[in-house]
């Protein structure tokens, strides 16, 4: 059961919200019955969260004022105004939605409108009305107020506090020669293990504390956003807490982790349809009980360790593990999948538990290589026996060499994380 | 009924199909017709669903270059990021 009790009023739109202080902006709306977040850019069709882990970009709001705030990444606090952009009059009374409906095939915008010159020039202005993400910020702060940069340097920098960073970091600071700092764009340690039903936040907790125990340094809300070869030999900047780090290290380990990937049906992109991971972090991390029916899409080993973890809670399960799915129904929420064959699934969520993609980008900009895998759900870099990528000092491990989930992710970070010790000795 | 490749810029299954049947035979060139991965996740999902599009039709797919930032930053973090404090 549960154990959320509402503690603080938030206000949505001018209007009052009960939630939880702490939560997530996307979770607590989802928890208090709101159903759409966003409105798309371009058909101004409904979305809500998908992948929680802030890497979809369906939960943008505005958020006191600031643009594009991602709800699933920002915590619920007392007095919050929280405020959905790009629709109107509202976020689930949307006009301007009407765009999907006037364009059932989509619009090409290489050819449409292109003459008459007059129409052309209508329909930028229109455009530019309609698209686009939110207004800017009420206030811009003043330079002089915003935070310098910072440099750093150390002997092995880990970029991600998942089950193979964790593990690799604190492999490779066991022995005490060298420092080890672990870098993680979310706001605890644990990644994939807090989305995971039979690990969860106890399981990320006690290897956080593992590596702290051998001096491994975690940093949270601090997200690696590039590697800028051409700046001193090369440095690697991170947005920790809002400062630039402008970091150098001996060794670089990319422990990324993967990216939640939808399914290809008709409306997918529903409300309602999250990522299986996500409806494992809402069971799982955040304890909210899951009222109503879950339709499971995929075969995988986390499509049914989530099965088999929502139905002893108590929760109605579908599993569908190999049928196709051809439409979701439901406006602005799914209520629904049609199959192939006829058959007709009623549902109120769909977890999606496709093969999550490598979040390979950062080591790519690196200089490591990588390749399309079927099985590891895109492109997963490519690294020898070691975990070392073709460029020196420069190693990878767990999900973002191809998905392996969460117990092969954390034995691939230690062997890596011993070879990278070596490599220092 | 739209089926959504990138959910960013609201390109469909048929807006990928139509590249293709232009001739366009890879990421970079889908992304550039499409607007596909442009928008504010930068292909986090959708590079590898047109990625595995394209080798269901034989291509050998290279992803798109990579831009900094992978995450998004806000201008105040970069504003005096070269000043050290």
């Amino acid at each position: 059961m549960s154990d959320r009790v509402p503690d603080c009023t938030v206000f949505l739109d001018g209007s009052a919200v009960r939630a939880v202080a702490g939560e997530p902006v996307a979770v607590g709306l989802w928890a208090a019955g709101v159903r759409v977040l966003s409105r798309s850019v371009k058909y101004h069709r409904p979305r809500a969260a998908f992948c929680l882990a802030g890497h979809c970009g369906a939960c943008l709001m505005r958020i006191d004022g600031q643009p594009n705030v991602k709800a699933c990444q920002t915590a619920l606090r007392e007095g919050q105004r929280i405020e959905h952009q790009n629709s109107w009059p509202a976020g689930e009374h949307d006009l301007l939605g009407a765009a999907d409906a006037v364009f059932p095939r989509g619009m090409d915008h290489h050819t449409m409108f292109t003459s008459p010159r007059a129409a052309n020039a209508l329909l930028r202005k229109m455009v530019h009305r309609l698209g686009g993400l939110g207004r800017l910020p009420e206030r811009g702060g003043e330079l002089a107020a915003l935070p310098s940069g910072r440099r750093r340097k150390v002997d092995v920098a880990v970029i991600g506090a998942g089950p193979a960073g964790l593990a690799a970091a604190l492999t490779c600071a066991q022995d005490g020669k060298r420092s080890v700092v672990v870098y993680d764009e979310q706001d605890r340690p644990g990644g994939s293990l807090l989305s995971h039903p039979r690990f969860g936040i106890a399981a990320a907790d006690a290897l956080a504390a593992e590596a702290r125990a051998v001096g491994v340094e975690l940093r949270c809300h601090a997200a690696a956003i590039a590697w800028y070869p051409e700046d001193d030999g090369g440095l690697l900047a991170i947005d920790d807490g809002g400062v630039l780090t402008k970091l150098t290290a001996r060794r670089y380990i990319y422990a990324t982790g993967s990216y939640d990937v939808n399914a290809l049906f008709e409306n997918n992109d529903r409300p309602g349809i999250w990522a299986a991971r996500a409806v494992g972090l809402l069971a799982t991390r955040y304890r909210v009980k899951l009222a109503g029916r879950t339709a499971i899409l995929g075969d995988g080993a986390y499509a049914h360790a989530l099965a088999e973890a929502l139905a002893s809670a108590g929760s109605n399960v579908e599993h569908l593990a190999s049928e196709r799915v051809l439409r979701a129904r439901g406006r602005l929420w799914v209520s629904g999948l049609d199959l192939e064959g006829g058959r007709r699934v009623r549902c109120d969520r769909v977890a999606v538990a496709a093969v999550p993609a490598p979040a390979s980008e950062l080591a790519r900009q690196h200089g490591a290589a990588v390749e399309l895998r079927a099985k590891g759900g895109g492109f997963a870099c490519l690294v020898d026996g070691r975990g070392a990528t073709r460029v020196d000092q420069v190693y990878a491990c767990g999900d973002v060499c191809g998905f392996v989930g969460v117990e092969a992710a954390r034995a691939h970070g230690h062997s890596v994380g011993r070879a990278v010790a070596e490599s220092l000795a | 009924m739209k089926t959504i490749v990138c959910r960013c810029e609201d390109v469909t299954l048929d807006d990928v199909r139509h590249a293709l049947a232009l001739g366009f035979r890879d990421l970079e060139e889908v992304k550039r017709y499409t607007g596909l991965g442009t928008g504010p996740c930068q292909g986090k999902e959708c590079m590898a669903l047109c990625g595995f599009i394209l080798a269901e039709r034989g291509c050998v797919p290279v992803p798109f270059t990579t831009r900094p930032p992978v995450a998004a930053v806000a201008l105040g973090t970069l504003a005096r990021g070269d000043e050290e404090g």
